[in-house]
Order: C-alpha cells, then structure tokens, then sequence
C-alpha cells in the first residue's frame, strides 16, 4: 500500500484512539467531580492517575504521528 | 507631476488578470488560514487532555487535603414535640442550610439536609410511604437512611448527626 494512503488510516485510527482516551478522562472528570461532592475522596487520586496514563497515551500518539510525518518527508523530501 | 497611486479596485478594472497587490503582500488565503489539519487537531485533542488532567489533579488535591469540618453543637427541638411519622424543619449548621427533622415510623428521630441532591430542590415528609420526597423531579429518599430510592437523584442526603440528652435534641454534625 502506498505510504500516502497508510498515514490516512493510521491517522483516522490514531485520532479514534486520542478520542476515546478523552472520552474516558472526560467521564472521569465527572466521576471526580461526583465523588468529591459525596466525600468519597478514596477515588479521585487513581481516578488522576489513570487520567494521567491517558495523557501520556495521547502524547505517545501525538509523538508517533510527528515522527511519521518526519520519516515520510525524509524520505520524500517533495511532500 | 506627481505619480497618482491608483487602488486596487482600479487596477484590477484595468487588468482584471492582475491580482491585487495586497494579494502579492499577503498570500495566504482565509479559508486556507482556517483550514484545520488533522495534525493540529490531534494536538489540541492532547493538550484538552492535559487539561482534564490539570482538573482531576486539582480535584484529588482538594479531597486529599481538604481538613475535617468542625461543626457546632446546636439545639434541635425537644423530642417530646416532634409526633409519630411527624417533622420539623430547622437550619444547620448556618442560617442557610435547610434541614428536616423526621420521626420514622420506627420512632427514631433522623435529619437530613432538606437539600435535594440532584437539582437542590427542598424535599418534604412523606410519612404514609415513610419517605422524603422532592416534588420537582419526584425523586424519593429513605426516611430511615436518607438514601435514594426513586427517582432521578443518586446520592444520599447528607445526614444530620444527632444527640439526644433528654428530652433535647441536638445537631452535632453532618455525615455527607
């Protein structure tokens, strides 16, 4: 498959995936904001926690795309 | 004679072939300048996920360290006056929290915040069903625990702590 075509879906996949991971932290924010209001405070620093990994997930994803755009335009230096 | 500088408008009636010359100056077009990639928008996805972060981080920072409320010790009512599945309405710990005084069917007395905790509405005594009941969204809650039983509300109200010395009862605390 031609690299043009494979960053495209990659790219869709990759921006799936960062969606998701938002969706979650933003139900997780909710879910913080709930228990917070109830006193129940035992959740809300694995509930940061796993938003945190979620981040890093994103950011491992935002990486990948800049070091693919890198490795497509190195090797084709037209685009 | 001094050359006259002519506008665009003019110029381009004169050649309309030729472009503008602020089009030579700035040639980025607007839809161009709007045009959102999809680059740029995995990075302003990660950077509202570094938000949502900031947030839980800020939330799990108040729970973790938020000190434990003292709550003063105030005169309810005399026990005496309160009757079987009856109610009394006071205000604690401030003059701004409403409260119900209950006696369940069982005879203790109970009080809760009168506070709905789904859209703050005040609820009211039910005693024929034994409930409190909030008449904006018909939601119900236990007149023995306070917790919800119907409705669209989740949480429990928050409990009154009481102490009875007598005939008098106190407010001690509350229990959210």
């Amino acid at each position: 498959m031609e690299t043009r075509q494979q960053g495209q879906t990659m790219f869709t996949g990759i921006l799936l995936l960062i969606g998701t991971v938002i969706i979650v932290q933003l139900w997780l924010v909710g879910a913080s904001m709930d228990a917070l209001l109830a006193h129940e405070t035992e959740i809300l620093i694995p509930a940061a926690i796993i938003s945190f990994l979620g981040l890093l997930l994103n950011a491992g994803l935002l990486y990948y795309i800049h070091d693919f755009d890198k490795r497509v335009r190195r090797s084709n230096p037209a685009r | 004679m001094p050359e006259v500088l002519k506008p665009d408008s003019l110029k381009i009636l004169n050649n309309p072939s030729q472009e503008p010359q602020w089009r030579e100056d700035f040639p980025i077009r607007w839809e161009n300048d709007h045009y959102v990639t999809r680059r740029e928008l995995a990075k302003f996805l990660t950077l509202g996920s570094a938000f949502l972060v900031i947030a839980n981080v800020v939330m799990a920072f108040f729970g973790k360290f938020r000190g434990a409320e003292q709550y003063p010790r105030a005169f309810v009512a005399n026990a005496s006056a309160i009757p079987e599945s009856g109610s009394m309405l006071f205000r604690y710990p401030t003059d701004r929290d409403p409260c119900i005084l209950v006696r369940a069917k069982s005879g203790e007395l109970r009080a809760y915040s009168q506070t709905c905790t789904h859209l703050s509405c005040a609820v009211v005594h039910r005693a024929q069903d034994g409930v409190l009941s909030c008449p904006c969204h018909m939601g119900l809650f236990s007149e023995t625990e306070g917790r919800p039983v119907a409705g669209p509300p989740i949480r429990p109200l928050p409990r009154i702590l009481l102490d009875q010395q007598g005939d008098q009862v106190f407010a001690i605390g509350v229990e959210v």
